[in-house]
Formats: C-alpha cells, sequence, structure tokens
C-alpha cells in the first residue's frame, strides 16, 4: 500500500491518529494523558517527517522510530510546546535559548560537510541542505526545511470554509489553482451540491494552464542549471506568455481567485489561438534540446531515483512518474475522455525528469483543447453540513491531499499533504554516486516546494 | 544549431517597457546619475525569501525574461549579501527564518537600505498572525520602501524599485 498522509487531531480526551492509505484509512486513538504511538517509518521511510511533526504540533511520542529530532521547531523553537492543542492560543513566542540541531553525518577519514542553506544564491525559497563530502562525490545529504512555517493550519481553525479560501490559495503560489480545486471538492462535499460539467471542464483547464507554466519555467531552468542558458532564454519568454494567458482567463497571474462558484465567459478563440502557437513552440523546443550532445551528457545518469526507491519512499507526481511509477490522480474517466495520457518515463535520472516535463506539456496542451468551454454556470450552494471531507487534486508538482473537518460551519482541523512533503524526503536517495555540482540540477529537476512543505 | 539562429532573427527583440515607457525615460536621467552617484553605476539587490509562497520570488525571476530583462537598467540580484545595496525582503518574516534574515542584513555593508516586495512582509496579505508569524517587517528592520502586490507583477516591480531610488 501506498502511504498518502499521517496526521493527528485533537479530541475531548484522545488524540486521533488518521493513515491515509491509497486503499484505506485507518484511526487509532491514543490517550491525551499518555499519548504513544508505534512508528511507521520502518516500513514506509516517508512516515517519519509526518511522525515528527505529530510531536512537535500534539507532543504525541513516536515509539522505535529512528529519528526523534524536532522537525517544524528548530533551534531556538520554546521547548515543550505543541501549537496545534487546542489550549494553545499565543499569537506571539519568544526565542528560546540556542539548542544545536544534530545533523545527520557520515564519518571517515577525510569525509567532510558542506552546509548550504537556508538562505541560496538565487532567487528561491530558504531550506537547508547538509552534504557529508568525499572531495567531490555525495555520500549522503540531509534535507532540513520548515524555516517558512507559517503555522497555517492554526491559521484556518475557526473560519468558514469561504473565509479560508484566499490563505488556501497562498500556501503555494506555484500550485494555487491545485489547492483551490482541493478547497472546492471539500466546499461541494460539505454543501452536498454537484458542479456543472462545464464548470468542472474550466477548472481542469486551469490546472493544465497552471501545469504548463510551472513545467515551462522548469525546461528553461533545468538546462540552465547545466550551463546552456539559451533555454532559460527561450522557455521564460514561453512561460510569461502562458502566465499572461492565466492574467487574461482569471485576472491574476498566478490565478488566485480563479476558482469559484460564480459565472464565467471564456474567449476560446484567442485560446485556442494560443494553444495553436504553444504546440508549434514546443515542437520546435523539443527538436532543439534533443540535439544538444553536451547538455544530454549532463543529464544522462545524474540523480536517479530507482523505481523500487520511488516506490518504497511512496513518492508523487514528476518525481514518481519519471521513475517508472504510474501515478496520477488525474488518471479517471474525466480527465482520459478529455485527452489525458498516463506518460511515465523509465530512467528516473534529470533526464527522465526533463522528459516527464516535456511530454505532460504537450499532453496539457491536447486536453487544454477539449476542455475549452465558452462559459460556466453559477451555483448556488446549500448549508453547510459538519463533517470530516477529503479532497485531492494534481498540482504540477504531483499529489496534493487536503482534509477538512468541519464542525458547527467553522473549520475545526485542516490538514493538507503537499507532494512535496513525500518528494523531498526521497531527494538524498539521488545524491550518492553525483558530485556536488549536480546538485543544483539533480534539485532542479525535481523542482520541489518550500512554502507548500512548510505550510 | 542553424535551426536556432534562424529561429532567434525571425523572433527578434521582445523586451518591452510595458507601459513605464514615459515614465522611465522621464527617470532615466536622474537615475542615471543617482546610481552613478549612490551605487557607482549597478544597483545590486540581494533577494531574501523570509516566508512567502514563492510567487513572488517567480515573479522576480520573471524579471530577468525576454520581455523585462531588468539588468538593462543597471539593477542586478546578486549571490551575497556581501555584495549587495539592497536587500529586497518578500515573505512574512517567519519565527524560523528571522534570525536568518537579521543576519543577512548584518552582512551587507553600509550604505545599505530595505525594500520590502509584496503583501507578505506588510502583513497586508490574507495572512494572519500566528505565533510562527512574526512580521510586519517594519518591527524587525529599517525599511526604505515598500514594493505592494500579492503579488506584484514584474512591471509593478520595476516600477517600485524606480520609486525607491527617486525616494533616497
Amino acid at each position: 500500500m501506498r502511504l498518502i498522509a499521517r496526521y493527528a487531531v485533537e479530541l475531548e480526551e484522545a488524540y486521533e491518529v488518521v493513515t491515509v492509505w491509497d486503499e484505506q484509512t485507518d484511526r487509532v486513538r491514543v490517550p491525551k494523558s499518555d499519548p504513544h504511538i508505534e512508528t511507521l517509518s520502518r516500513t514506509h521511510p516517508a512516515a517519519i517527517w509526518f511522525e515528527r511533526k505529530m510531536h512537535d504540533d500534539f507532543g504525541i511520542i513516536i515509539d522505535n522510530a529512528f529519528d526523534n529530532r524536532p522537525l517544524v521547531h528548530q533551534e531556538r523553537f520554546p521547548r515543550g510546546l505543541h501549537p496545534m492543542q487546542k489550549h494553545f492560543t499565543q499569537t506571539a513566542i519568544e526565542p528560546a535559548e540556542y539548542l544545536p540541531y544534530k545533523y545527520e553525518a557520515i564519518g571517515g577519514d577525510g569525509v567532510f560537510e558542506v552546509a548550504v542553506g537556508p538562505i541560496h544564491a538565487g532567487i528561491i525559497e530558504p531550506g537547508h541542505f547538509q552534504f557529508s563530502q568525499a572531495g567531490e562525490d555525495m555520500l549522503h545529504q540531509e534535507v532540513r526545511h520548515f524555516y517558512k512555517y507559517r503555522a497555517v493550519e492554526k491559521m484556518l481553525e475557526g473560519k468558514t470554509l469561504q473565509e479560508a479560501k484566499a490563505i488556501i490559495e497562498r500556501i503555494s503560489g506555484n500550485e494555487s489553482v491545485a489547492y483551490q480545486t482541493a478547497w472546492r471538492d471539500i466546499v461541494l462535499q460539505a454543501a452536498k451540491s454537484e458542479l456543472p460539467e462545464a464548470n468542472r471542464k474550466y477548472h481542469a483547464l486551469l490546472l493544465e494552464l497552471e501545469r504548463i507554466i510551472h513545467h515551462l519555467t522548469d525546461l528553461g531552468f533545468i538546462p540552465n542549471d547545466a550551463g546552456f542558458g539559451a533555454a532559460l532564454a527561450f522557455c521564460s519568454k514561453l512561460s510569461e506568455e502562458a502566465r499572461r494567458q492565466m492574467q487574461c482567463l482569471t485576472g491574476h497571474r498566478f490565478g488566485f481567485g480563479a476558482i469559484s462558484f460564480d459565472e464565467v465567459q471564456i474567449d476560446t478563440e484567442a485560446l485556442r489561438v494560443y494553444l495553436d502557437d504553444l504546440e508549434k513552440e514546443m515542437m520546435f523546443f523539443e527538436e532543439w534540446i534533443t540535439d544538444i550532445p553536451s547538455l544530454w551528457d549532463r543529464f544522462d545518469t545524474t540523480g536517479i531515483l530507482a523505481h523500487h526507491k520511488a516506490l518504497k519512499y511512496d513518492t508523487v507526481g514528476v518525481v514518481a512518474r519519471a521513475s517508472g511509477v504510474a501515478q496520477d490522480r488525474r488518471d479517471n474517466d474525466f480527465y482520459r475522455t478529455h485527452g489525458f495520457v498516463l506518460h511515465t518515463e523509465k530512467s528516473g535520472d534529470v533526464a527522465a525528469r526533463f522528459k516527464q516535463r516535456l511530454a505532460e506539456v504537450k499532453n496539457a496542451i491536447v486536453m487544454m483543447r477539449a476542455l475549452l468551454t465558452e462559459t460556466t454556470e453559477s451555483v448556488v450552494l446549500n448549508e453547510v453540513h459538519g463533517g470530516d471531507y477529503t479532497a485531492y487534486a494534481e498540482s504540477s508538482l504531483g499529489e496534493l491531499f487536503m482534509n477538512i473537518i468541519v464542525k458547527d460551519g467553522i473549520i475545526e482541523r485542516f490538514f493538507v499533504r503537499d507532494p512535496s512533503f513525500m518528494n523531498w524526503q526521497a531527494l538524498h536517495l539521488m545524491m550518492p554516486g553525483n558530485i556536488i555540482a549536480d546538485f543544483p540540477l539533480i534539485n532542479k529537476s525535481c523542482d520541489l516546494s518550500y512554502a507548500g512543505n512548510d505550510l | 544549431m542553424i535551426r536556432f539562429w534562424n529561429k532567434r532573427l525571425k523572433t527578434g527583440i521582445l523586451t518591452e517597457a510595458p507601459d513605464i515607457d514615459e515614465e522611465l525615460a522621464a527617470l532615466r536621467k536622474s537615475l542615471k546619475d543617482e546610481v552613478k552617484k549612490k551605487f557607482a553605476g549597478s544597483l545590486a539587490i540581494r533577494m531574501v525569501d523570509s516566508g512567502s509562497c514563492n510567487a513572488c520570488e517567480a515573479e522576480c525571476n520573471a524579471l530577468s525574461n525576454p520581455y523585462y530583462d531588468l539588468e538593462r537598467l543597471g539593477i542586478y540580484f546578486v549571490a551575497s549579501p556581501r555584495h549587495a545595496d539592497v536587500m529586497l525582503l518578500s515573505g512574512l518574516m517567519t519565527f524560523n527564518m528571522t534570525p536568518h534574515v537579521l543576519d543577512a542584513y548584518a552582512q551587507i555593508p553600509e550604505p545599505k537600505w530595505v525594500v520590502t516586495l509584496g503583501d507578505c512582509p506588510a502583513m497586508q496579505a490574507p495572512f494572519e498572525k500566528t505565533f510562527a508569524v512574526n512580521a510586519p517587517a517594519t518591527e524587525h528592520l529599517p525599511v526604505a520602501h515598500h514594493i505592494p502586490g500579492c503579488p506584484p507583477a514584474p512591471d509593478a516591480i520595476i516600477r517600485g524599485l524606480l520609486a525607491f531610488l527617486k525616494k533616497i
């Protein structure tokens, strides 16, 4: 079974630990007076971040875990504080005494450590990478994040679903439409309302446009990190044009506020012309870029994530599919009738992730044509019913999981698992056998979100 | 490769000065003098994300695409705070990032300025105060100028930087 998420919910006298698998959901109650739970990390290594977070959030003790270090709470975070507990209501905390974090490191003659971050050299999000090096060779890498932790889960408690929308769509800017789509599905479940086919098509079209923008950006940045700047100039032009399409359609370059229950008119003719143009540009780009041997010399066999490891670490999205894992939330009748083809690559290296993105852009163009619709209908929502609601979306990074518990019309618990939360934990598997100069290239080929991961 | 050069000739120059051309022309002389006097001909920016959604960073990256090409104005992004004149700060100043932001600021040689980017550092985005949020940035750093927007589009960032240069 594939592990999707693991999180805790606070009840009156107990914590309920929810473990979501692709085939079932397990619920275990542990008393608040002595909260203990057995680790899953022996069989599913990616469970460890969920469990470390659960400890930071609620103080639940994880038995037999190979790693008990704090995850979200960093060096200066006050000890013994578990802010997701309901009785914690402070809106400010004072930094505590600095307690060093013990990094994973490999010892040995001449082995040294390289610390990178949290602030990086380029215009990128903050996060920390700690390398154990034997000369140029990377022996091990630890990914350490949560510098951007804003406590969004706590922030949303006590709000209505409508009030939460503006925050949910800003959790991760690159995945805004995906987050909004998951939010939409939860609202529909809670209001026991149906979405007209035309609206569904329009929202799916926006999600594909978001995917195109994100992939095009990466298709430029990946070759750029291998020293081929011309591709960046070419693709950043295309991604700017795609972003302007998003602006035309939704009034916002990132689609903030795009998913609503209102009626929308769409200029399908202009969009059709744009898609034809983009298709031609992509044909040119693919032919051109495939023909540059020195570039593929850097891409091929760099940063391999083997198929069995991609499965073992429960990876999702582009990273999983590039390693031959046929997993995609769009793999259903609705998407298939609109031209979706599940593409996978085999080699699991930078080249595979690059080709995967190329294939997904081309498929997204085909799908957007099939999803074109002149107008959507306005939907009148029924009253919101309390309950435990789950929704999924396939963002440009991979499978997004969202769960909201609604009680008396307001959010009792909000939990979201960004695709990056899974994939960051598999990043270190791609490092051994590569030199440190290839790290930026490997990292960019995965292009994971820090904001969505850290929340 | 010959296909590429053909394509390049056909595409031509895309760089536009969206609708700021007039403003820019008027500003150019004083801007040039200011940059020359205060920044030896070029303004170096160290971008620091203190807990954003990554949209502000995406728009800063877009400043380098062929449509905007920020460097033609003598303004460019540098890798080290020690090479910077200005810290461009986005995000909510999270509890975890605050010490690192202050550290980066301390590394910038005098004279230095902080420009905040986007609604987050000014606490004007939809995000609310939690224990993990230390914004507004003005409580922690001497902010010289603010560029609003969620996120500010590339032309709004250019406009904002020009306004900042005019101000100092």
